[in-house]
């Protein structure tokens, strides 16, 4: 089949157009260089935009939230696997980053006393200060700034409904043994072409991987693994593939919903606990766990055969509901603290379970893809042995956001989603841009892009009798079961071998010949970037013999203070993949100790509050949620007139 | 349960029977579900944009029965017509051609002064305005932007070769474009030599086609014509008398 190729020449090319890829063109132009974004969905369509919209704002409520603080929050958290050179740039850069969001329009409420962003009333789970700030609109008014950042400001080149297939390197050379990025090619939808870029710096801003495990998620479909597959197959190493974060609380059915959000740990309240199938606690103190515990807490009930009918467990909030005195501004809170999971679970749920006289049946969901390609502080890809260095990377190749991997190791705090897009987004942007300085137009011909034109021509057309969209949904099935919450070595060991078989179906799948707009050589594209997204994950799983972070292992030991940290590393090699460890640095034991200690005694607080006689819990509960609501409860966050939707009026 | 999907390729339109199967005895499915599992069992190539399916992200709007709704939050009902939006080109089967609407406001306000303290509240209709999704909706019935393709929809036009090209961005405004203008004059960053311009460019998107019209409708229930709409109207009226 014949379809045309454009040739572009830019400084740097931003692939994705969320929060991070942004936030990176943004940065890249205003540091000079000549830029292109390049994103699948509509501009700034991402997981950004359809998040929570709550951001980590350091300092907002407290003067003792040093760069420290939170840095060493973030690390122990993630349970070491962290490299302090990057928490510390998070924790550096989090004020800033977080303007750069305002400079684009968006307006969070004001703390007038402070003169900072205000922050929630609570922090979010596992925070160790009240650092999150909440936004009208949620993650929506955050979209808002992504495309300004790319349109309003005019400075910027963008084409969207573009597939970005892959990247192209120098052929490598002694002193560049790796290679070096000098551009990619792209499937250009809406004009029915390919686009070649030349560009000596690439950023993969592109999300993450949750649509591997669709429905059970509550992400962007476009989450297709596209940003490790890509940088895989130009010889990048990964780190930490194996952590994904489930957010514990999203909906199991009905069907048009499952997988949605509908609360979070801090949402459950003083009160708030998950109940197996025979009514047993199985966690209490919900407000005070991180997502990775109460989403093990849950899939172990599964496990062990005391789970809910769909596979989760019941979170019973009804005890914050009940008292006269504190009740109603317990429904106050959970109706304005994340408004739009709320309204998934009223939905969903019904009247009974919205004014949580039931329980609600709740499942974990992929959420985030902690780990992701392995960079440095400033996005450049790394290799090597410890923290690694760029020399040895793929120069030119940077990453951003979910696409990159080494910040939040093995679990991801509340709200910092959105303050790592900025500020590693603008990090990038940067980096890429004195690269370009530095290097200049790349010594190549366009020969070296043959191949990749050569092999996404050849597909148009292609002779099969399957489709990428059958194979998809059986991936999809089988991650859940090898790669989602609850792992083995045998069931990874089998998914490995499903892999293969369906990489070998690959070449069956039928793809008509038309070059507008092909949907079957879309499915093709991103269920290769699953499949090898998927293979990387399943290695690392391996490599992770215990349960540390996100998924629990079924057939590992848990680990303890005295446990050696480790990174997980995988990289392609001739198709195959190869994984490693590479050990991490420990927090000291006094530290990790007095982290310990502060997490117990607040978890123990939370369990005697729950014990505590009732009219006695009833007004000190009152006291407290008065002392960080006010006298009148929490201010609505939602303005923006839901309930009169005209588009689907009478179907709410 | 029975419905129809339009599919569109190379230019050509056809009707699809469908039978969707439920999942459970009494399912209300979504239109999004209905397309997800055609595309599954019967349409393996069937092209439709979707993201969130919780009504955030804006792709997935659709015409059904001629009337644009977001497919993830709209219940499908027996006998519906399920197309691409007529408001926008074709590009294939229900995808419609968006970057023509945003790419019109590509870099119009950049570079004018403004206000450096971040610290101060947004008014509560700046935040009206940010929860629209883009869902693009509003398009439908809009006479500004009827104006791009002769005051009628892409497809009613023969000569395929005189449509505007998205790539450059449209030449005549909408609801969407009026918004975001009307959100960046809200904004208490905003100076007023900014104010100005957004009404300047508002004006030169082709404002007046809003004075005689009823209004426009959003797909997330946001006010437009008094939020939006008026305020524009009554500040091109006001800089029109000054002399401004």
């Amino acid at each position: 089949m014949n379809i045309q190729t454009e040739w572009r020449d830019y400084d740097v090319l931003v692939v994705g157009s969320g929060g991070a890829g942004s936030h990176a063109a943004r940065a890249a132009s205003e540091a000079g260089a000549k830029v292109l974004v390049l994103s699948k969905d509509p501009i700034g369509c991402s997981d950004t935009k359809i998040s929570e919209g709550i951001a980590t704002v350091r300092q907002c409520s407290a003067d003792d939230d040093s760069e420290q603080t939170l840095s060493e929050n973030l690390r122990m958290a993630g349970a070491d696997l962290p490299l302090s050179k990057i928490t510390d740039a998070f924790a550096t850069d989090s004020i800033d980053a977080y303007d750069q969001y305002r400079i684009n329009g968006l307006r969070p409420p004001i703390d007038t006393e402070r003169q900072t962003p205000k922050a929630l009333p609570l922090p979010m789970g596992g925070h160790n200060r009240r650092r999150s700030v909440g936004h009208a609109n949620s993650g929506i008014a955050f979209g808002h700034a992504s495309c300004d950042a790319v349109i309003a400001n005019g400075g910027i080149d963008y084409l969207e409904d573009n597939w970005f297939i892959d990247l192209v390197k120098t052929t490598p050379t002694d002193e560049h043994p790796a290679g070096d990025v000098i551009g990619g090619i792209s499937y250009d939808a809406a004009r029915g072409c390919l686009v070649a870029i030349r560009a000596p710096s690439v950023i993969i801003a592109a999300g993450g991987l949750s649509t591997l495990y669709f429905p059970k998620t509550d992400t962007m479909r476009g989450n297709t693994g596209d940003s490790y597959a890509i940088a895989a197959r130009a010889g990048a190493e990964l780190v930490d593939m194996e952590q994904v974060q489930f957010l514990p609380f999203c909906l199991t059915s009905p069907p048009s919903y499952e997988g949605l959000l509908c609360g979070e740990p801090v949402t459950a309240s003083f009160l708030g606990v998950l109940r197996d199938n025979n009514g047993k606690v199985i966690l209490d103190g919900v407000y005070l766990r991180t997502r990775a515990e109460c989403s093990a807490a849950i899939m172990r009930a599964v496990e062990e055969g005391r789970g809910s009918p769909n596979g989760g467990a019941w979170l019973d909030m009804t005890a914050n509901k009940t008292p006269p005195r504190s009740g109603p501004y317990f429904m106050k809170f959970l109706e304005t603290a994340l408004p739009s999971a709320y309204r998934n679970a009223r939905q969903a749920l019904g009247k009974a379970a919205a004014k949580c006289d039931e329980a609600w049946e709740v499942r974990p969901g992929a959420h985030y893809h902690m780990g992701g390609i392995r960079v440095d502080e400033n996005g450049a890809s790394v290799s090597g042995i410890g923290d690694g260095d760029s020399q040895s990377g793929i120069h030119g190749l940077f990453a951003a956001g979910q696409a990159m991997g080494g910040l939040f190791g093995a679990n991801r705090l509340g709200s910092t989603s959105l303050t790592e897009v900025a500020v590693f987004g603008s990090r990038a942007g940067n980096a890429a841009a004195s690269r370009a300085r530095q290097v200049g137009v790349p010594h190549h011909t366009d020969s070296q892009f043959n191949d990749a034109i050569d092999a996404a021509t050849g597909l148009f057309g292609q002779a099969g009798t399957t489709s990428a969209a059958k194979i998809r949904l059986e991936l999809q099935q089988a991650s859940w079961m090898a790669i989602g919450p609850l792992r083995s070595a045998d069931k990874l060991q089998a998914f490995q071998a499903d892999i293969e078989r369906w990489e070998n179906q690959l070449q069956d799948i039928s793809i008509p010949g038309y070059t507008g707009w092909n949907q079957s050589f879309i499915d093709y594209q991103e269920l290769r970037n699953m499949l090898e997204t998927a293979k990387a994950v399943s290695a690392a799983s391996l490599q992770r013999d215990c349960s540390v972070g996100g998924h629990v292992r079924l057939d590992g030991k848990e680990v303890s203070l005295f446990s050696a940290p480790y990174s997980t590393l995988v990289h392609l090699d001739n198709g195959g993949v190869q994984s490693r460890r590479t050990p991490r640095t420990r927090t000291p034991f006094a530290r990790a100790i007095a982290y310990k200690f502060a997490e117990k005694k607040a978890r123990l607080k939370a369990t005697l509050l729950r014990l505590m006689p009732a009219t006695l819990q009833d007004k000190h509960l009152e006291k407290r949620y008065r002392a960080i609501m006010g006298a009148s409860g929490a201010a609505p966050m939602m303005p923006g007139g839901t309930e009169a939707a005209t588009a689907d009026a009478g179907n709410v | 349960m029975r419905v129809t999907i339009v599919t569109h390729r190379d230019g050509v339109e056809q009707e699809i029977a469908f039978n969707y199967q439920k999942r459970e005895d009494n399912e209300r499915p979504m239109v999004l579900d209905v397309l997800l599992q055609a595309h599954l069992d019967s349409i393996p190539d069937l092209a439709f944009r979707y993201g969130c399916r919780a009504r955030n992200c804006g792709v997935c709007t659709v015409d059904i029965n001629g009337k644009p709704r977001i497919a993830c939050r709209a219940r499908a009902r027996a006998g519906d017509r399920i197309s691409a939006v007529a408001t926008l080109p074709v590009t294939s089967d229900l995808v419609a051609r968006r970057d023509g609407i945003a790419r019109q406001l590509h870099g119009k306000l950049a570079g004018l002064p403004r206000h450096n303290d971040l610290n101060v509240e947004a008014p509560d209709d700046y935040h009206a305005l940010t929860a629209c999704i883009e869902c693009y909706a509003c398009l439908d019935q809009c006479p500004m932007h009827a104006r791009n393709f002769d005051g009628t929809v892409p497809h009613q036009i023969e000569d395929k070769d005189s449509l505007p090209d998205p790539s450059q961005g449209y030449r005549w405004g909408n609801p969407f474009s009026l918004l975001k203008i009307q959100r960046y004059r809200l904004d208490p960053l905003t100076t007023e030599p900014g104010r100005q311009a957004g009404i300047e460019l508002a004006e030169s998107l082709g404002l007046d086609a809003c004075i005689d019209c009823p209004g426009c409708k959003c797909g997330v229930g946001i006010d437009l014509k008094r939020k939006v709409i008026q305020p524009l109207l009554q500040q091109s009226n006001q800089q029109a008398e000054t002399g401004d």
